[in-house]
């Protein structure tokens, strides 16, 4: 640090805790971080907006991008000296790529971005940066929660691209669930004004929890198109948990039972020639919900005792729901 | 992180030739189970780099599930390793000293560095009030007279952060219950309580400053804490602090309570998966199914409220099929890997569930089986996890580090427990549910862990002693608010 522009500045020094009784988990702060966080406690309790201050934000990120108190002070800023924004996310880009596991970062960038006044619109620029990410890793949770509150904030369900870099993922690893996730969000999730949810109807209390998800009005073609698009996808790999799992999501949002995939789901399943246990586990539910508890249990049996037998206790659990049932 | 999964493994035939035509070096040991030394019995043939992952994680494991890796000794009649207690001992008293200055990025993390070190050396039976002095000459510095706790001194208070030190607090007793300014902490959870029924988990920045990560101590592979819900309702149950909300933005959109729309908020958290996500619209993920539903069962009993918020039989669905062979570890996410942390996030939900559809609290007996594998759970934690020098880990190839060390031991604990609640509990009010949870050992048929592996059970919900729990939460009772 240069000092000298600091010399109407008291800095505070850090309190670990160690004037009194032996503090635990201490750190041996390297000098330079000491100096810097005591300016930072100083300038942040004079609630400071300057250039100094903005600048002192990033020598504290450089050393520590974990330190979330900073972020927040360094977002507060930008906003009150009418930073170029633009200039912050290409500098953010560089730190992301650099910290992959860094959610701090992820914030950061949503704050900026839900400035109305900054971006009214949606900066394109944004999709190609998070490919960029998802290159690095395909399933980053906090970019990925990201992603889907740029799609609440600037409605962008029928944005081709969302779709576009979707299926992009799904080609190059149809096993992403996180894309799948992205996928329900774009054709199922609520749209404003409702609020944000996993399923529409969740957190209704006027609708029972297992009516979560289900849509007050179905286009039946884009539910079809949607049932196409995942069995092309469990063709390629059969013991694949995320598209069955999402063709569950499109049928129950449509109201329409499992049942319509009962032969789908069967061809999956000959005798000696098994390839999906998602396709046992679908034909037990069909079973189950068409009253055919006897194949119902005979499919769950075979998850039990073949398919899947490290979740043995709970293919008997529902063996033994169905059983209660028959009685 | 380094990328570990390019290599293409490849897995012996499931009908492999027999011994005699073919002897191998290393023999299974006896008692373990072909579930956990054979792949699964389908595998589609398309590669990926989800299935690249999975197999080198499995590759890595199976040595050590087989009790054939070469740093494996003394194993038992299942094939399993003992607890290496005196070292994970060793290692979390040594987790709450000084760190060099490459630890800088814990720097915001301290509180959790404390309840992780405190909160694994009470599963191992060691006295935590030892620590009282030092516990609360860590954290003073770190409340801030508006309320809250920061990660560290001059650091803004984090509702994360709060949690970590609320709960080293209550595992310290004495003096330690007096240090949070709990009516400052009131009216700071009142202004982050959100108009949708979620919790901020801190003030500042522009709008929607809903979740800040915390994270580790380590830049590798750390869950993230993103729930600000279960933290902030840990936070009032303990410290009995008023419900009613003081001055914020949720009373000014109309809201009344701490809990005002917080299970229509979970309830939304719940995906077409049927897991719970850490925020509405993301993706289900093993960290928030515990913290939604230990939330939850912190606000009412479980067969009430998990039955009127979320869809059981998907949860159920989606929770089991977190655990998979041979591994028997638990992953967060579908398709994702086995992490010794979900032993906690994911095997933690089950005595919760377990409870809930066991209804009505009375029984003092043992549900007829759990509804997970413990025997898989067990097997894993205590071959693949466990470091050479103590410390647990995520996973063989890891680092131990104190955040593995203290889930990992939750999950081996939550194996080896009955959780069940009674008709009596240490308060009449709202929260009497929560504060009804007693244990006993499980002597469950599948027990493949040694006598000398027992580990003193957690709170279900708090994850401190029981013990700790109600101490703190009748301190505060006696010492009502004004």
């Amino acid at each position: 640090m240069d000092l000298s522009e600091w010399s109407d500045i008291t800095p505070i020094e850090l309190d670990d805790g160690a004037s009194s009784a032996m503090p635990l988990a201490t750190i041996a702060y390297p000098p330079e971080y000491l100096e810097a966080t005591a300016y930072l406690r100083a300038v942040m309790a004079a609630n400071e907006m300057s250039e100094r201050a903005l600048s002192l934000t990033k020598e504290v990120i450089a050393m520590n991008p974990a330190h979330y108190t900073v972020w927040i002070y360094r977002a507060k800023i930008l906003f009150a000296l009418d930073k170029d924004l633009n200039e912050e996310l290409s500098w953010l880009n560089d730190v992301s790529l650099k910290y992959l596991k860094n959610y701090q970062i992820w914030h950061h960038r949503q704050v900026l971005l839900s400035s109305k006044a900054h971006f009214p619109t949606f900066p394109p620029k944004e999709a190609d940066f998070l490919m960029e990410m998802f290159a690095q890793d395909s399933k980053n949770y906090h970019v990925w929660t990201y992603r889907h509150w740029l799609v609440r904030h600037f409605k962008l369900w029928d944005q081709p691209r969302e779709l576009e870099d979707v299926e992009a993922l799904l080609k190059a690893d149809v096993r992403n669930n996180s894309a799948w996730n992205h996928r329900y969000m774009l054709r199922f999730g609520p749209r404003d004004p409702a609020p944000d949810a996993g399923m529409v109807n969740a957190g209704d209390m006027s609708t029972a929890p297992t009516d979560k998800g289900r849509l007050p009005l179905v286009d039946e073609d884009m539910i079809d198109g949607e049932l196409k698009f995942t069995q092309e996808a469990i063709l390629r790999a059969p013991e694949n948990r995320s598209p069955w799992w999402y063709a569950r999501g499109v049928l129950r949002a449509a109201g329409r039972g499992l049942g319509e995939w009962e032969g789908f789901a069967g061809s999956f399943v000959s005798e000696g020639a098994v390839k999906s246990s998602h396709a046992i586990e679908w034909l037990a539910d069909v079973f189950a919900e068409n009253g055919g508890a006897v194949n119902a249990v005979q499919m769950l049996t075979l998850l039990k005792e073949k398919y899947d037998p490290i979740r043995k206790n709970y293919w008997d659990y529902r063996i033994r729901k169905l059983d209660q049932v028959a009685l | 992180m380094p990328l570990i999964g390019r290599r293409r493994v490849r897995f012996p035939n499931p009908n492999p030739v027999s011994q005699s035509q073919k002897p191998k070096k290393k023999m299974t040991r006896p008692g373990i189970p072909a579930i956990f030394t054979q792949p699964p019995a389908i595998i589609d043939p398309l590669i990926t780099e989800t299935t690249d992952l999975h197999n080198a994680t499995r590759d890595k494991c199976l040595p050590f599930l087989k009790g054939t890796h070469s740093s494996q000794a003394d194993l038992n009649q299942h094939g399993v390793p003992a607890l290496k207690r005196d070292l994970h001992v060793g290692y979390l008293y040594d987790s709450l000293e000084d760190y060099p200055s490459g630890f800088v990025a814990m720097d915001a993390s301290r509180p959790w560095m404390v309840y992780w070190g405190l909160a694994g050396l009470a599963m191992l039976g060691e006295d935590t009030s030892q620590f009282r002095e030092r516990v609360i000459a860590t954290l003073r510095p770190m409340q801030n007279p508006s309320g809250g706790f920061g990660g560290g001194h001059g650091q803004t208070s984090h509702i994360a952060g709060s949690y970590a030190a609320v709960l080293s607090l209550a595992m310290v007793g004495g003096e330690g219950l007096a240090l949070v300014d709990r009516h400052a902490m009131w009216q700071w959870l009142s202004r982050v309580k959100q108009p949708d029924g979620g919790f901020r988990v801190g003030e500042g920045g522009e709008e929607d400053v809903r979740y800040v990560k915390q994270r580790g101590w380590l830049d590798f592979d750390f869950l993230t804490f993103r729930r600000g819900a279960y933290c902030a309702m840990t936070i009032i149950s303990l410290l009995d602090l008023p419900l009613t909300l003081a001055d914020g933005q949720a009373r000014d959109a109309g809201l009344e309570t701490l809990t005002s729309g917080l299970p229509q908020y979970l309830s939304r958290c719940q995906t077409f998966e049927g897991g719970i996500s850490g925020s509405p619209g993301s993706e289900a993920h093993g960290a928030y199914a515990f913290c939604a539903l230990a939330c939850l069962a912190i606000m009412g009993p479980p067969e009430e409220v998990f039955t009127r918020h979320m869809d059981i039989p998907m949860l159920v669905s989606w929770l089991s099929a977190r655990q998979s062979a041979p591994e028997g570890g638990l992953s967060g996410r579908t398709n994702k890997l086995v992490d010794g942390c979900y032993s906690h996030w994911v095997g933690g939900c089950w005595p919760l569930l377990e409870s809930s559809l066991d209804g009505k609290p009375g029984s003092t007996e043992p549900p007829a089986s759990s509804l997970f594998s413990r025997e898989g759970l067990t097997r894993y934690i205590l071959a693949c996890c466990q470091g050479n020098d103590g410390g647990l880990r995520d996973k063989p190839g890891k680092h131990v580090d104190s955040y593995h060390t203290c889930y990992v031991l939750a999950g081996l604990s939550a194996t080896q427990t009955h959780h069940y609640r009674t008709d009596s509990s240490a308060v009449s009010d709202g929260f009497s549910s929560a504060f009804s949870w007693k244990s006993s050992p499980s002597h469950a048929e599948d027990n493949v862990f040694s006598k000398g592996d027992r580990l003193t059970p957690l709170h279900p919900l708090y994850l401190i002693p029981h013990k700790d729990a109600e101490r703190m939460r009748l301190w505060s009772q006696d010492h009502p608010l004004v």
